[in-house]
């Protein structure tokens, strides 16, 4: 499997996901979710096959990080592809997806090498834990967005069109609640299997202290947003405002800390 | 050939103390019908027409005056009446909804297929008002599925409920509160109801009038000093008083919002003037509407409408033609002309599949039409001996003659 398939499945299944977006048809329905379900299984043997010819989880670069990302965020986003009221979600994620695929796809298929640091078992497990947690993160952002416009849609009335056929704002607000629920406590046990992995092969805190800070960071705004909502009962809008800063600053921190900070992780490939 | 005639009185050209006076039933019908006449009625708030074929308008007319009372005279003068393919059309637009008061809406048709079994059931209709109602109805679909003629509610209660729906989903266990007990709030509650609203309180200042409208649609009336509990436990609010100043206020919302923990509410004030203060639709998570916005919305759609009214016109006209020519067909000249030419089609296909000189094709040629000349000597005799629609439409269907042959059935 290369990543040039994956790609390729990636943008039909944009299309067709957009073109479902403004035709509502039940064949239409039909043919993405199989599309969609065959860009999973493309994406997933295309790791494995990395994972193969590198003896190692290939989630040790940004690039190999994203390229998880990417294929945690569709797995979480399937449950929603199959139910009918939500699969349109899709429409707003999987065109940001292929555009990413397409940005890492070149560096991706260039990314051998083995890890100088000795993982043992934290390794995998804190950063599988991390990319399952910002997965739900990419949710939650992805839904914040459909929420904003729906919102903004149902108070000026612009309800009727099947591009502003949206699931109702309530289901897109359960949606983000548990996508944060469910992000914020993997990024929390993520972050607790880092802090065993760097003490089980003797990291010094200098050399992970740009990531620890910013994990640590957007792991605030994250708790902050759930104990608004859970506290305060800040539902809705404001949530989805928050989500998005979250999301926003958590992209932000990623870029500045790989372009400022290579190899801040305390590994490095060989 | 036998042509579809209509006498209608609809909501267009006939007054209210008309129309509520004539009703026509399949069973009367039945008196005057002879053995190859075809009718069918159709009964509806806004309309009675009557769609029949081989029959005398006089005698029609002279059976709904005596169904009515109203004279003879002045049904003529107000009933439309149209032939041929003008009734044909007329057929297609009333079960399309363009010829109904709400421009394309969808019960007429629910009305017509109803009155359609009716008159199956009394054995009134045959081969052409069958197919002309099968066509009414493929039309009917047709436009709901080409166009979105159907797709933007009309009313201001049908928008107050769709937008409630894009905001919980499924509305059927949502608490609704209405507030006044008028026509215009009764209305809004029933197009709730009708959506499955099970959970409904009304406030009104004078309670035996809520406890009237609460009888009439299964919830629960409420004094009027309970407003601000139910709104904390409310998630659509519907309100229509006459009050002259607001009987909700921005305070009164922020406080149920605190206990509703921010869950959203819906607020349509359809008052005037308005019950709801302005400034309600600033509380987080509050949606307010009132009656101006409202309008706004649903006059876009009328416009919407009539953009796709002309679309579905298109349809329209175009399933007349196919009407028009299958009509045209049932004689029994022009369905021997189109046996003959399903032969020679045959003939050609068969030909064209052999691959041998010229010369032998005329002699096979020759044969091949001696053979199936004399396979349709006997219909072809048959036919000129018994020219009558229903022995046509057999032989048409039994060879296929029809490209719509097999969906004839078809609702």
């Amino acid at each position: 499997m290369t990543i040039t398939i994956v790609l390729a499945l990636y943008i039909i299944t944009s299309l067709g996901f957009i073109t479902y977006l403004f035709f509502r048809k039940d064949s239409i329905l039909f043919l993405i979710r199989f599309l969609y379900a065959a860009c999973i299984s493309a994406h997933a043997l295309f790791v494995i096959t990395l994972w193969h010819s590198s003896g190692r989880l290939p989630v040790a670069t940004p690039v190999e990080g994203l390229n998880a990302l990417i294929l945690f965020s569709s797995i979480a986003f399937m449950p929603f592809v199959m139910k009918r009221s939500t699969s349109i979600l899709a429409a707003f994620f999987l065109p940001v997806a292929a555009c990413v695929l397409a940005f890492i796809a070149s560096p991706l298929q260039s990314t051998p090498g083995v890890l100088t640091a000795s993982c043992q078992y934290w390794y995998p497990l804190h950063t599988l834990s991390v990319i399952m947690g910002e997965a739900f993160f990419v949710v939650a952002a992805i839904v914040s967005v459909v929420y904003l416009i729906h919102e903004r849609n149902i108070r000026t009335g612009s309800i009727h069109s099947s591009v502003s056929a949206l699931p109702p704002l309530t289901m897109l607000d359960s949606i983000l609640y548990i996508s944060l629920s469910l992000g914020f406590a993997a990024i929390t046990v993520g972050m607790i299997l880092g802090g065993l992995w760097a003490s089980a092969v003797g990291l010094r805190f200098s050399h992970i202290a740009p990531k620890v800070i910013a994990g640590g960071l957007t792991w605030l705004v994250f708790a902050l947003s759930l104990h608004q909502r859970l506290a305060i009962g800040w539902k809705g809008r404001r949530t989805a405002i928050i989500t998005l800063i979250g999301f926003v600053l958590m992209v932000l921190l990623f870029i500045i800390i790989n372009l400022a900070f290579p190899g801040s992780h305390g590994i490095r490939l060989i | 050939m036998e042509r579809i005639c209509c006498i209608s009185i609809n909501h267009k050209n006939a007054p209210v103390d008309i129309r509520e006076r004539i009703r026509v039933e399949p069973a009367d019908l039945q008196a005057i019908l002879t053995h190859d006449a075809e009718a069918c009625p159709l009964n509806t708030c806004n309309r009675t027409e009557v769609y029949f074929t081989t029959l005398e308008k006089a005698s029609l007319l002279k059976l709904l005056e005596g169904l009515s009372g109203v004279d003879g005279a002045r049904i003529e003068k107000v009933c439309e009446y149209l032939s041929g393919s003008d009734a044909v059309r007329h057929l297609f637009m009333v079960a399309s909804g363009l010829d109904s008061l709400v421009l394309g809406e969808s019960q007429i048709l629910g009305q017509l297929k109803g009155a359609y079994r009716q008159a199956l059931a009394a054995n009134i209709t045959d081969t052409i008002l069958n197919k002309a109602l099968h066509r009414s109805f493929r039309t009917a679909k047709r436009i709901r599925t080409e166009t979105s003629i159907g797709a933007f509610p009309v009313s201001v209660a049908s928008e107050a409920v769709e937008l409630a729906e894009h905001i919980f989903g499924d509305i059927s266990d949502s608490s609704v509160l209405i507030v006044g007990a008028g026509d215009m709030a009764g209305i809004a509650a029933k197009r709730l109801k009708d959506r499955g609203v099970k959970h409904m309180h009304i406030i009104n200042r004078t309670l035996s009038a809520a406890c009237d409208l609460a009888a009439e649609l299964g919830g629960y009336a409420l004094p009027f000093e309970r407003m601000s509990d139910e709104l904390a436990a409310s998630d659509i609010v519907i309100t229509s008083t006459g009050s002259m100043h607001p009987i909700i206020t921005r305070d009164m919302v922020a406080s149920a919002m605190k206990v509703r923990k921010n869950r959203p509410i819906i607020i349509i004030d359809i008052a005037v003037p308005r019950d709801v203060e302005e400034a309600v639709g600033k509380c987080y998570n509050c949606y307010l509407y009132d009656i101006d916005g409202l309008k706004a919305i649903v006059d876009k759609h009328f416009v919407h409408r009539e953009t796709e009214a002309k679309r579905a016109l298109e349809i329209i006209d175009e399933e007349v033609d196919k009407f028009e020519k299958w009509l045209d067909s049932l004689s029994a000249r022009s369905t021997i002309k189109d046996l003959f030419n399903l032969m020679d089609s045959h003939i050609a296909d068969q030909l064209d599949s052999l691959s041998i000189p010229e010369g032998e094709k005329t002699v096979v040629e020759n044969t091949l039409r001696a053979s199936y000349k004399r396979l349709l000597h006997r219909p072809v005799s048959f036919l000129k001996e018994h020219p009558e629609i229903k022995y046509i439409e057999n032989v048409r269907r039994i060879f296929q003659l029809d490209e719509d042959f097999s969906d004839r059935h078809k609702g």
